[in-house]
């Protein structure tokens, strides 16, 4: 009768110790939603893993700015001098990085297809603008000493890229097709008679396309509207 | 027979009342664990209707299969096995034979019940 009783306490104890946890499952269930698959779930796990990760590191970064920035202020606090020598420090950087928008006389070279008619009545072109083209010209200008350099409203930086991606030419990521506005701020005389060398790009590219090079007296370049991220690259101090 | 059912009743409405939580990354471990216990409780009723329930045994196995369960489940996950399809598989078909079981030992009983409440209105 013993070993009954005691067999019966097991029997309740342990179903009880079910029924608790069959309610804690339902609840958990019923809180996430149900039927979400297991794959599922781990996934958008493992995404918020990453994204707590990324926002973690973006949070360093702040503190790290923010940091820099009360540094900057005690700095300014401490000895006006310092602040306005930093200012026109940031000032020249964000002008050298292309932050800025920058005003001044230069050149404007067009670069446009030129279309022909076939002999079979069509409207055809010689050939497209290839990247090679414009990074020829902004070769050139650089050369000829422009300061900043702006194609289609693309502020051309250091890391700018101009590459061929299928019928377009991406600069700074965006896409882009001819014609082709190039802004060069410059001395505008060097900057012409650089590119209308005999047998200088303006030659060797007007063969196939049409170049267009005109003067200005107050040419407006956009400034950079990317973003910069170093993650490998470090200051040796 | 019924304290069971009684204690899994009365388990469920206190769960639910009470803030019993698991956490939901183990959610999936816990409903292993969960069939697992299901499944001993399911046998412990089936013994104890044959006459062959061992309180150790049974106690022993519902801790025990429920951790395993859960266990392997977890090495599954790490190793990514579904080893936790073994579980479901092993625990489930057990729990249908052993209900089934459950169910011929209460319609046996319940014949010879009839068979003598139909003897006594002979008699």
């Amino acid at each position: 009768m013993k070993k009954k009783l005691g067999g019966q306490l097991a029997v309740l104890t342990v179903s009880l110790i079910l029924g608790l946890a069959l309610a804690a499952q339902f609840k958990n269930v019923q809180n996430v939603g149900g039927s979400v698959s297991l794959q599922r779930a781990q996934e958008l796990t493992s995404e918020i893993q990453k994204l707590n990760q990324d926002i973690a590191k973006q949070e360093t970064i702040i503190a790290e700015l923010e940091r820099a920035l009360r540094e900057y202020e005690n700095a300014a606090q401490n000895d006006g001098d310092i602040y306005e020598t930093m200012l026109k420090e940031l000032e020249r950087a964000r002008i050298l990085a292309g932050l800025t928008e920058l005003e001044g006389a230069g050149i404007i070279v067009t670069v446009n297809v030129i279309p022909v008619t076939g002999w079979d009545g069509e409207s055809t072109i010689i050939r497209s603008v290839y990247h090679e083209d414009l990074l020829l010209l902004v070769n050139e200008l650089n050369a000829a000493g422009a300061e900043a350099i702006a194609i289609n409203n693309e502020r051309i930086i250091s890391t700018t890229e101009i590459r061929n991606a299928g019928d377009y030419i991406n600069i700074n990521t965006n896409r882009h097709t001819a014609p082709f506005e190039i802004k060069a701020i410059g001395n505008p005389d060097t900057l012409e008679a650089s590119l209308k060398l005999l047998g200088g790009v303006a030659d060797m590219l007007g063969e196939q396309l049409e170049i267009k090079i005109r003067r200005a007296d107050r040419i407006r370049l956009p400034k950079y509207n990317g973003y910069f991220q170093y993650r490998y690259a470090t200051p040796v101090q | 027979m019924w304290l069971p059912l009684l204690g899994i009743l009365i388990g469920v409405i206190l769960g639910m009342v009470l803030p019993v939580k698991v956490p939901v990354a183990y959610s999936s471990y816990m409903s292993i664990a969960v069939l697992a216990a299901l499944d001993s409780v399911f046998g412990g009723v089936r013994s104890y209707l044959e006459d062959k329930f061992e309180a150790d045994v049974f106690i022993s196995g519902f801790f025990g299969n429920a951790f395993l369960a859960a266990g392997l489940a977890y090495i599954g996950d790490r190793l990514d096995v579904p080893i936790y399809l073994a579980a479901i598989f092993v625990f489930g078909s057990r729990l249908f034979q052993n209900f089934a079981l459950i169910r011929r030992h209460i319609l046996n009983m319940l014949r010879r019940k009839s068979a003598v409440i139909s003897d006594d209105n002979e008699k």
